[in-house]
């Protein structure tokens, strides 16, 4: 599982979380996945998570899991490392969503929104605010979260770059 | 030598019997010399995946195709933005920069060649495997490398947490046009390519 | 006035491919559809002298296209158009009365002998 990247550009892939503190800056691309951005602004830590579906299944042995993949097991899992590698407490913690695309449009199935769903309800679960968040739409997401601002840069293709 | 190694064989053979032939129709396509350049085959971890694949380019227009039957693949044949307009212009005969920016037919060329490689590639299964494969209209993407990617391996990665990937690169000599085509197999595949590596 | 074709394809290059070769030996492109459903709608409309099909289509592949084109009219010709060679299927297209296939990437000469031969000319 993740741990600490020490170098200031944090690549994350799908189905990976890691961490880092400012002015570390973590990057992802995503589609249908959702980035869940974490982030204690009293310690300028943070992480984030890129899942690519909801929910872990339960019927295999858990340490087969690889946590990253689902927003349940990958949220709980950044939270778990953002308190043991930073001393970050429960109240401390804000979340920005992002991603959950329709990029494919033949695809019945909405898988983007769905993870989206995830996202907001495993947050909610664990009391965690979303402070803003830009989700949905049929186009890719490049986002760049800042460690040391907690700002998350994001740019849709095609479109001009926001600040989150 | 493990199960999942002589499976890894299979696949790997399968893509070189394939290869060849999805140069050859990609020359007849473009009117032009197509070499390929580097063909590999590689277990990567799903998180690392996208990482391995941009090839430096961030815009990029990708066609998905569905191969399904006995033994389910996923196909991916993408080309750089730029690249996509002298696809275009070449399988219609035009002018080389007749095509400026991302239209019809730009998305159309790399549409209809991701059909021909991806039906090509289920011909071996068929030919020299016996094994009937059907593929599904290809899926355009036209978007950011990494998240074409993302969006194609994301059955295989559903299911498992490594990914084989027969990676191709060709090359369209004239004209300088680098073009990339994966196959990746799917939960479902491993008994036929099991037989498949038996016979070998 | 040239022979009317419509030519069905689910990717527009390909259908201007066919249309530029198809209008360069005087026949006349009536129609083009990009789905099996839009080219049965198009037949019953406009009663061409012939179809080109492509097989991989959304909603409605070629082969159901082809049957249901048939059923509106035994003596219809319809040209089937397969990416590479797709055998099971083009055998199962003559099977059902589909006069001739063309391969694609096709080349120029063997589109015109394909649908030279079936309008019997």
């Amino acid at each position: 599982m993740s741990g600490m990247d020490t170098s200031n550009e944090i690549l994350v892939g799908v189905a990976e979380l890691k961490t880092g503190k400012g002015p570390q800056v973590i990057k992802t691309n995503l589609g249908s996945c959702v980035a869940v951005c974490l982030y204690a602004p009293a310690q300028q830590a943070g992480g984030m998570l890129h899942f690519m579906m909801a929910k872990a299944p339960t019927d295999v042995d858990a340490k087969a899991v690889k946590k990253a993949k689902y927003a349940d097991t990958g949220v709980d899992e950044l939270i778990s490392q953002l308190k043991g590698l930073f001393g970050v407490a429960d109240g401390d913690i804000q979340a920005k969503i992002f991603g959950g695309a329709k990029v494919l449009k033949e695809v019945t199935h909405n898988i983007g929104y769905n993870n989206e769903v995830a996202a907001r309800a495993i947050l909610r679960d664990r009391n965690i605010p979303i402070v803003s968040s830009k989700t949905g739409g049929e186009r890719g997401y490049k986002i760049e979260f800042n460690l040391g601002t907690g700002k998350v840069r994001c740019q849709i293709f095609g479109e001009e770059i926001k600040e989150y | 030598m493990s199960d999942q190694s002589r499976i890894n064989n299979a696949i790997t053979l399968i893509a070189r019997l394939s290869i060849d032939k999805s140069s050859r129709t990609l020359s007849k396509f473009v009117r032009a010399g197509a070499r390929i350049e580097l063909e590999r085959a590689y277990v990567v971890d799903v998180s690392d995946a996208t990482k391995v694949i941009a090839h430096g380019e961030s815009e990029v227009v990708g066609a998905l195709v569905s191969l399904t039957g006995d033994a389910p693949f996923k196909f991916l044949f993408f080309v750089g933005l730029k690249d996509s307009f002298l696809l275009a212009d070449l399988i219609l005969r035009r002018p080389l920069g007749t095509t400026t920016g991302f239209d019809l037919y730009a998305s159309s060329a790399v549409q209809e060649i991701g059909n021909v490689l991806a039906t090509s590639i289920s011909n071996v299964f068929a030919t020299d495997f016996q094994i009937v494969m059907k593929s599904t209209p290809p899926m355009v993407l036209h978007d950011y490398a990494e998240t074409l990617f993302e969006e194609y391996i994301l059955e295989a990665a559903a299911e498992k947490n490594e990914l084989f990937i027969i990676e191709t690169k060709f090359f369209v000599v004239e004209h300088n046009i680098n073009c990339h085509m994966f196959i990746v197999p799917l939960h479902g595949s491993e008994e036929v390519l099991s037989s498949i590596a038996n016979r070998m | 006035m040239g022979r009317r074709i419509v030519v069905v394809d689910d990717a527009p290059i390909v259908r201007l491919m066919l249309k530029d070769i198809l209008q360069e030996n005087g026949y006349e492109v009536v129609a083009e559809c990009s789905n099996g459903n839009e080219a049965v709608a198009k037949f019953s409309e406009l009663k061409p002298d012939l179809v080109t099909m492509d097989i991989i289509m959304p909603e409605k592949d070629g082969i159901q296209s082809l049957e249901e084109i048939l059923t509106i009219d035994r003596s219809a010709k319809v040209v089937m158009v397969s990416a590479v060679d797709q055998r099971e299927s083009l055998m199962r297209a003559i099977k059902l009365g589909a006069v001739d296939y063309i391969v694609k990437p096709f080349e120029n000469e063997r589109v015109v002998s394909a649908i030279k031969n079936a309008l019997g000319e």
